[in-house]
């Protein structure tokens, strides 16, 4: 278990790297999607914060994104996650697809978002919250064993005003391994650039490789009991920065706003964006140049 | 042949759908009186624009970019290049870059003014 934890911790650096101005949202999607043949690798963790009785839990998971075109772009997830006192499990993959049905920009631009989980119910990275408050308690042993097969969607809604990026998303996922309804969530995020003018130079700590905001998300309960009672909600406070010209890293403490949250999360990601991924793919396996 | 001569893209067809409203058609560069922000622009570019568009703006062939050089890009006002960047053309492959903030869409638009044709040695 030790060891796990140490290899867990390498697989996700504490160095940052940064994407090309991407918003700093752990959980919020916005209406940028991944340029066209582009492929970008992302490593993030979730450590759990846990009330009384409970026990600290390491949720690292990664995340493989490419631009399918300009306006489709899709993703694949692999995640685990490490309890202290406990043990450490595979809890699951996820294969996410997001579509702008919009061609040009909009004061409003909307994104429709599908996404399969074949998961298990210790999942903790916590990558969005819906329904009620997530089982905490129980060991890795027993939840491993109760899969949870889930199809998401989500209405993103994104604007740009100005440098301000403003963007809500609205969430409904169905377990499809259990009949316990249709559960709801949400998430609102908004984030700016610390500096609008790009420098002449290249410069690490220019404030314009750093981009600031605050996202905001939690569960609404399920078609069995819709609303705010026995749910988990968080306010978080993200930024990003940008080390080169296709990496990045984001941080993100989560402060737990009701009984049923982690009184904290503390996120961190790294991605790295290889540009002009199909071409090359195309060319290694003997595609016209 | 002239064209040629200067190692422009002549094959390039503009597309004639992707066309700003009258509004943003005409916006003027509020970065025009100062051109030191065209340095900011040209590492806005390389970073954001030569995967397609090559490094001298000339366009890669096979990824059926523009050719910034040509006066059929560089004839268009400040504002049709800066709705362009803002809105990209996603049939033809070019994304949206609204995710940069305006100031440095304007830095871009400054930049492409830059870009004159090279002379091909015959």
């Amino acid at each position: 278990m030790k060891s796990y934890l140490i290899a867990l911790f390498f697989f996700c650096p504490a160095w940052a790297i940064c994407r090309a101005q991407e918003n700093p949202y752990f959980v919020t999607y916005d209406h940028h999607l991944e340029e066209p043949g582009n492929l970008e690798i992302e490593t993030s963790s979730t450590l759990g914060i846990p009330r009384s009785g409970q026990h600290f839990y390491f949720a690292p998971y990664t995340e493989i994104e490419y631009g399918v075109t300009a306006r489709w772009t899709s993703e694949f997830y692999l995640e685990g996650q490490a309890t202290a006192g406990d043990s450490s499990i595979f809890t699951g993959w996820r294969f996410e697809n997001r579509f702008r049905p919009l061609k040009r920009e909009h004061w409003i631009n909307p994104v429709l978002y599908l996404e399969y989980e074949n998961l298990n119910e210790g999942s903790r990275i916590q990558k969005e919250i819906v329904g009620n408050s997530p089982d905490v308690s129980s060991p890795n042993a027993e939840l491993r064993k109760v899969a949870a097969h889930e199809l998401e969607t989500k209405l993103i809604l994104s604007s740009q005003v100005h440098d301000w990026n403003i963007a809500e998303n609205f969430i409904v996922e169905k377990n499809l391994s259990e009949d316990e309804g249709f559960e709801f969530g949400y998430s609102v995020g908004i984030s700016r650039p610390l500096a609008t003018l790009a420098s002449g130079t290249e410069c690490r700590f220019c404030r314009e490789n750093f981009i600031a905001g605050v996202e905001m998300y939690g569960g609404l309960g399920s078609t069995l009991g819709f609303g705010l009672h026995d749910t988990a909600h968080y306010i978080a406070p993200v930024l990003g920065w940008q080390l080169t010209n296709n990496s990045s890293l984001h941080f993100s403490p989560s402060i737990g706003l009701t009984h049923g949250s982690n009184p904290l999360l503390l996120r961190v990601g790294y991605s790295y964006e290889i540009r002009g991924f199909g071409t090359k793919l195309t060319h290694w396996f003997g595609g016209r140049r | 042949m002239i064209a040629s001569l200067f190692g422009q893209n002549v094959d390039y067809q503009q597309d004639s759908n992707w066309r700003p409203p009258t509004e943003a058609e005409s916006r003027k560069n509020p970065l025009s009186e100062k051109p030191q922000a065209a340095a900011g622009g040209k590492k806005l570019f390389l970073r954001n624009c030569v995967e397609c568009h090559g490094e001298d703006g000339s366009g890669i062939v096979k990824k059926h970019a523009a050719d910034l050089q040509l006066p059929v890009v560089q004839n268009q006002t400040d504002g049709t290049l800066f709705w362009k960047i803002t809105n990209g053309n996603t049939d033809h492959g070019m994304p949206s870059f609204s995710n940069l903030p305006e100031t440095q869409r304007w830095q871009l638009v400054l930049f492409l003014r830059s870009l004159k044709p090279t002379t091909k040695t015959p």
